[in-house]
């Protein structure tokens, strides 16, 4: 028998009405494929008095495409969208999704549930014995942020891989809840606070993402010491499309901060592509703000991901049009 | 030879295995059992002034609650250095120590009882590391150990002032190597059974070693020893984690003596992590001496361990460390300080390649890297250097049999070595390294005068054998071993043999699985049991063929009078005849290892000595990306001197599963404590390598025939693992020049490396 | 166990109806292990991170440890045990038997179920394509060199 987890009843919606509704009552709590939920649950980080399978909602698993892009619900499986061909028109996107966890996880994993991932640190993600040794922590049952003890807000770093590489397809995320629908750029979606990392309020969800028509190149890296399972060190999306003035970066960088960053990158590729992407690399090292949230040390996640992204962004400026 | 031997065979265990049917010590039955949960200390080190267990107690659905104080005895797996309680009594030395257990009706109740108990606790000063242990002002962990040195070893042998004074070249270097853990698949478990009409305790357990916690148990628990029984089921791996008794075997016998009934005890990961007993972080530094030709002629190493709380294997580790820099190379001139400190860290113990990984790390790198200055390949230095056998080390190791030179050939020629090296381009390297390990210990660390294996044999009516062994399978395929033996010297079918394995009322005592002993020693005792009663066969087969014994083949099942075709008989007919003269037939065999391979006569000069060596060789294939310091493992080329492949299949299965160990310590196995809260005990932070992280590994074995091994074989499952990490620091400064001193070479380790690396080569190129 | 909600669940296990009263916190593997005695599903760590634990719901690989049991009302649920038929092993079985894809044993039955959904997906899998597979799936005794063998083997098998 496993240590057992807190008591919680249930609720398993068939659609979004009931869900909303179930959503409505105190203490409840969304979940999907539960690969995130459910570790965390069991380490007793969480306590919610109902938990709300929104797997039952054919609704959230519709992924449509058309002229004005793809429209992907919130419930469809990473395992699913990875062998969407529509997708594969957005490259980073799909090497992100093949990139998390194992292929067991990705099973179930559901986009949504991915992108309100649970930001991760070493002081959090441990046993109940842990925590309590260490006086818990500023994010759940405890004062201090051990990460950084003079600050006041939770430095968890999003761990997410789909993200960034959704951002840098500028895509919006569409969530309903009480108040009803709400619409807006992924980007926009975060907040640089490992407590409260996402703009969800209380009973609302994420439905869709929405893609705009496939237009830039893009590739996803990622920094990570074994080449599966593990969450992020580091990631990076790039996206490269040819503009009158020539070839503009987007750049989106995951596992350094409590949210998916949006690096900008405010002149096109010039005469000296050298020195343009030293450029790149820097504004990446000087954007990111890798923390002690895990063992390996900060300044390497820095530099490593500025370097992928600089090796991503020649490559892709290499193969562009 | 009849056939039994020499040839792939799948575990005779295997099909239980892959069916599911096979139970490991969690999946007992357990309905009528209570659980059984720990509670853990919160500090690293301190004075318990109270534990107050009152409300624990009153906690509906709890049963019992035991703290140090049902316990006053200590245990540990040397006899001179027990000095561990099952809970701690009066002072708390690591993080996660346990300190008192419940046994409640169900999981829930037991966790909240947990909460329950009060512990009033006085914080001390911790230690983490030897250099804060070894501090004028440090806290003292244990009583009569000043400077809280476990043990120091110095010993030497030959001049090694002359030694260094012959050498044309003379290094040293200094090498950091991180603490790593077991990780076995199967987290820890025990279910303890007490009858207290009886006064008999039944314990299950994970363990590698039954009858130390047999031992243990009867120790701690003040009981006779022939009160208490101790059964191993399956077991989902060991690789050392489970070579000494461990608190919760002891806990779980405790509480379930307390309820007068059944506790099952299963441990987290995290807990398991806890638990530890896996090799330590070790400081060395090493210093060669080298002539112009590449000869060994003085070495100096100082080895430095941060052996966590307690004894455990301790000594044993920082003695086989500095024994193993012998038994490889012709070393005539060896000096060897080791030093074992304790800190406020889960103890250390023993873990495959237990002592000698991490210096043999120091040693193949630093003499790489000689090799290079002096302008010698790789493969000639260490041709250099080779041994002759039979001889005796320095310092009185026995070495039989030697097959580190055709190893050499072998991983030479597959890899292409001649013609690849150098020419692989860009941030790709090769590296070689060598390496080899004892097959098991010549003296047993609980020395009794008794043989070091017994096997029992069953003949009876049913023409069936049953072979009675106390040697504990672990995966490793001992049990397949034993049949195999037994098979082969009967020259019968495997399916008329059963093994019955680690039920302390039925199979004879077996010190158990470590330093690679039962292939050696349960091998031969099975060789000489299935001998007896090939012999009582043989005998009853004379009678009825009215010849002497001495004319009598067998063969497949059949005994024949040698030379002729006429009469046959089957060995159905010669059983049903032996059985006639004495009934049910029982006889044993036994192993005791000879005086002359029990080491040199130095203090502690057993540890290292045993009757046969395996050696290996092996070629690492990396490309390294420069930009992130992520290693890549291409290809791997592995040659092992295992004396004689009993079981082919199972042997390869060794060397691939030790490389790919190694390739972990190599690369990203670490442990990792915030003041001394373990942060990687979950196998998402302790990382050791996947299937996408797997190379293809190219086996060869080498059969060099040891004279005492059976059938000449010699141990397989822990040479080849110190061989990698060396071969992989020896790649990766083929591939970018840079030589590092630290395992596991991580990303972040390496990057750092290769950019201080090459700030230092503009300077130069700046003074140039 | 708490006084959390509870539910009966109908399902079905290695072939056999299955209706149970659950708890809504209670983990699949638990129930598995503890209620139905199917012990081949093994626990190697605190939530999902070794693979030990998968079984097939619904003919996909799943992490049991990870999955609550009332969450699989109605599913098809296959395990170790329910692999081999009258007591002649799967051809995966068979192969990790043979080929020593199996040391201590106790990632195996995970393995097995993660090749097996595998195997029904793709029965012609490349070495990249096993690789991927189990990427989920932790082994410390083989350094998975056999286990890719005993894949491709039964794979091999299942085609001739």
């Amino acid at each position: 028998m496993s240590e057992a987890m807190a008591p919680f009843r249930l609720i398993r919606p068939a659609s979004l009405d009931e869900a909303m509704a179930a959503l409505a009552v105190e203490g409840a709590q969304p979940c999907s494929g539960g690969t995130d939920l459910l570790v965390r649950l069991r380490k007793g980080l969480l306590e919610p008095a109902a938990l709300v399978d929104l797997t039952g909602i054919a609704a959230l698993r519709d992924v449509v495409c058309d002229e004005s892009g793809m429209w992907v619900g919130a419930g469809a499986t990473l395992a699913t969208l990875a062998r969407n061909p529509d997708l594969a028109a957005y490259p980073a996107v799909i090497q992100a999704i093949d990139s998390v966890a194992g292929p067991t996880h990705r099973e179930v994993a559901t986009l949504g549930g991915n992108l309100c991932q649970d930001p991760r640190c070493v002081y959090l993600n441990q046993s109940h014995w842990w925590r309590k040794s260490n006086q818990f922590c500023l994010k759940y049952r405890g004062d201090t942020c051990h990460v950084a003890p003079k600050g006041n807000r939770c430095r968890a770093a999003f761990s997410g891989d789909v993200a960034p590489a959704l951002m840098v397809h500028r895509a919006q995320i569409e969530l309903a809840g009480p108040a009803g629908a709400r619409q807006m750029p992924l980007a926009e979606f975060y907040n640089e606070d490992g407590a409260a990392h996402t703009a969800l309020q209380p009973g609302e969800i994420v439905v869709a993402v929405h893609l705009p028509p496939p237009g830039p190149v893009s590739e996803y890296g990622k920094v990570r010491v074994r080449g599966s399972v593990d969450y992020p060190l580091a990631g990076v999306a790039v996206a490269c499309e040819p503009t009158p003035d020539g070839l503009r970066f987007t750049l989106a960088v995951t596992g350094t901060n409590s949210k998916p960053l949006l690096v900008d990158i405010p002149d096109p590729l010039g005469e000296d592509a050298d020195a343009f992407f030293a450029a790149l690399v820097k504004t990446v090292q000087k954007a990111v703000s890798p923390q002690r949230t895990t063992t390996i040390a900060p300044h390497y996640r820095r530099l490593s991901v500025a370097a992928l992204a600089g090796r991503i962004a020649r490559r892709l400026a290499a193969d562009a049009p | 030879m009849t056939g039994a031997i020499g040839k792939p065979v799948p575990l005779v265990d295997g099909v239980e295995k892959v069916t599911g049917r096979a139970r490991y010590t969690a999946d007992l039955d357990s309905r009528d059992a209570l659980v059984g949960r720990i509670l853990r200390a919160p500090v690293s080190h301190g004075w318990i002034l109270a534990v107050d267990t009152a409300r624990a107690e009153a906690l509906p659905g709890v049963i019992a609650v035991v703290t140090g104080q049902d316990c006053d005895m200590t245990f540990g797996v040397i006899p001179i250095a027990m000095n561990e309680y099952p809970m701690a009594r009066d002072r708390i030395r690591y993080r996660g120590e346990p300190v008192a257990a419940v046994a409640a009706l169900d999981a829930a109740t037991a966790a909240q009882a947990l909460e329950l108990i009060e512990v009033e606790i006085e914080e001390l000063p911790a230690c983490y590391t030897p250099a804060q242990s070894r501090a004028p002002d440090a806290t003292q962990l244990h009583d009569k150990k000043p400077g809280n040195l476990e043990r120091e070893v110095h010993h030497t042998f030959g001049s090694v002032a002359e030694g260094f004074a012959e050498a044309d070249l003379v290094c040293e270097e200094m090498f950091d190597c991180a603490e790593v853990n077991h990780a076995q698949m199967e987290p820890h478990a025990a279910l303890a059974e007490y009858d207290p009409e009886e006064e008999r305790l039944t314990l299950h357990s994970v363990t590698q070693v039954p009858f130390y916690v047999h031992l243990m148990l009867a120790r701690c628990l003040g009981m006779d020893t022939s009160r208490v029984r101790v059964v191993k089921p399956f077991v989902g791996g060991g690789f050392g984690a489970r070579t000494e008794t461990l608190n919760f075997e002891i806990i779980t016998a405790l509480l379930a003596r307390k309820v007068g009934g059944k506790v099952m005890m299963r441990l987290s990961r995290e807990e398991s992590f806890v638990t530890h007993r896996g090799r330590p972080a070790t400081q060395v530094k090493l210093k060669l001496g080298l002539t112009k030709t590449g000869r060994i002629t003085a070495v100096n190493c100082e080895v430095v361990m941060s052996g966590g709380a307690y004894a455990g294997y301790g000594l044993v580790t920082i003695l086989y460390a500095g024994a193993l820099l012998h038994g490889i190379y012709e070393i005539a001139n060896v000096q060897y300080d080791g030093y074992r400190v304790y800190t406020n860290h889960p103890p250390c113990g023993a873990m495959r390649g237990h002592g000698t990984v991490d210096v043999r790390h120091a040693f193949e790198c630093l003499l790489d890297r000689m090799a290079r200055q002096l302008g010698l390949d790789p493969f000639a230095v260490r041709r250099a250097n080779l041994l002759t056998a039979p001889m005796f080390t320095p310092n009185g190791l026995m070495v039989n049999s030697y097959g580190l030179d055709e190893c050499l050939d072998k991983v030479e020629a597959a890899s292409g070595w001649a013609t690849r090296k150098g020419s692989l381009g860009p941030g790709r390297g090769l590296g070689l390294a060598c390496s080899h390990y004892v097959s098991g210990a010549a003296k047993p660390v609980h020395w009794t005068g008794e043989p070091h294996a017994v096997v029992s044999m069953k003949l009876d009516f049913d023409g069936s054998v049953t072979v009675l062994t106390g040697a504990s399978d672990i995966g490793q395929g001992s049990t397949t071993i034993v049949a195999l033996a037994a098979a082969e010297v009967m020259s019968i079918d495997l399916g008329r043999i059963r093994v019955v394995t680690n039920d302390s009322v039925i199979t004879p005592k077996d010190n158990g699985s470590y330093s690679s002993r039962v292939t050696f020693m349960v091998g031969n005792a099975a060789i000489g049991a299935a001998r007896a009663m090939r012999a009582k066969l043989v005998a009853a087969a004379a009678k009825k063929l009215e010849v002497e014994p001495d004319e009598v083949e067998c063969e497949g099942e059949t005994f024949f009078v040698r030379g002729s075709s006429q009469s046959v008989l089957p060995f159905q007919d010669v059983a049903i005849a032996a059985l006639a003269e004495e009934g049910t037939i029982t006889v044993k065999g036994t192993f005791s290892t000879p005086v002359e391979a029990q080491g040199g006569k130095q203090r502690g000069g057993a540890v290292g000595s045993t009757m046969g060596f395996s050696y290996g060789a092996q070629v690492v294939e990396v490309s390294v990306d420069e930009a992130t310091g992520q290693i890549d493992i291409e290809r791997v080329w592995v040659a092992l001197d295992c004396g004689f492949a009993i079981n082919p299949l199972a042997v390869e299965g060794q060397i691939e599963g030790s490389v790919w160990m190694g390739m972990g310590q190599g690369l990203c196995e670490e442990t990792h404590y915030i003041d001394g809260l373990p942060a990687h005990a979950n196998l998402t932070d302790y990382r050791f390598p996947t299937i996408a992280d797997a190379p293809p590994i190219d086996v060869h074995i080498v059969e060099s025939i040891d004279p005492l091994g059976p059938f000449g074989a010699k141990e397989a499952g822990e040479g080849a693992l110190s061989g990698f990490p060396p071969a992989l620091v020896n790649a990766v400064a083929d591939a970018m020049g840079v030589d590092v001193n630290f395992l596991p070479v991580t990303p972040d380790r390496l990057l750092e490396a290769m950019i201080k690396f090459a700030r230092t080569q503009r300077r130069k190129e700046t003074m140039t | 166990m708490g006084q959390g909600m509870k539910r009966v669940v109908s399902l079905k296990i290695n072939g056999r109806e299955v209706e149970e009263v659950v708890p809504d916190n209670l983990l699949l593997v638990d129930f598995l292990r503890d209620r139905q005695g199917l012990t081949g599903t093994k626990t190697g760590c605190d939530g999902g991170e070794c693979g030990a634990c998968t079984v097939l719901v619904n003919g996909r690989a799943r992490l049991s440890c990870i999955t609550l049991a009332a969450s699989c009302d109605g599913s098809d649920i296959e395990t170790i045990e329910g692999q081999a038929a009258r007591g002649r092993l799967s051809a995966l079985q068979r192969a990790f038997h043979q080929h020593l894809g199996a040391q201590c044993g106790f990632c195996t039955p995970g393995m097995i179920m993660a090749s097996e959904a595998l195997l029904r997906q793709n029965p012609s899998p490349d070495e990249a394509a096993i690789r991927t597979a189990l990427g989920g799936n932790l082994c410390r005794c083989t350094g998975y060199v056999k286990i890719i063998k005993s894949v491709q083997a039964a794979a091999a098998e299942a085609r001739s």
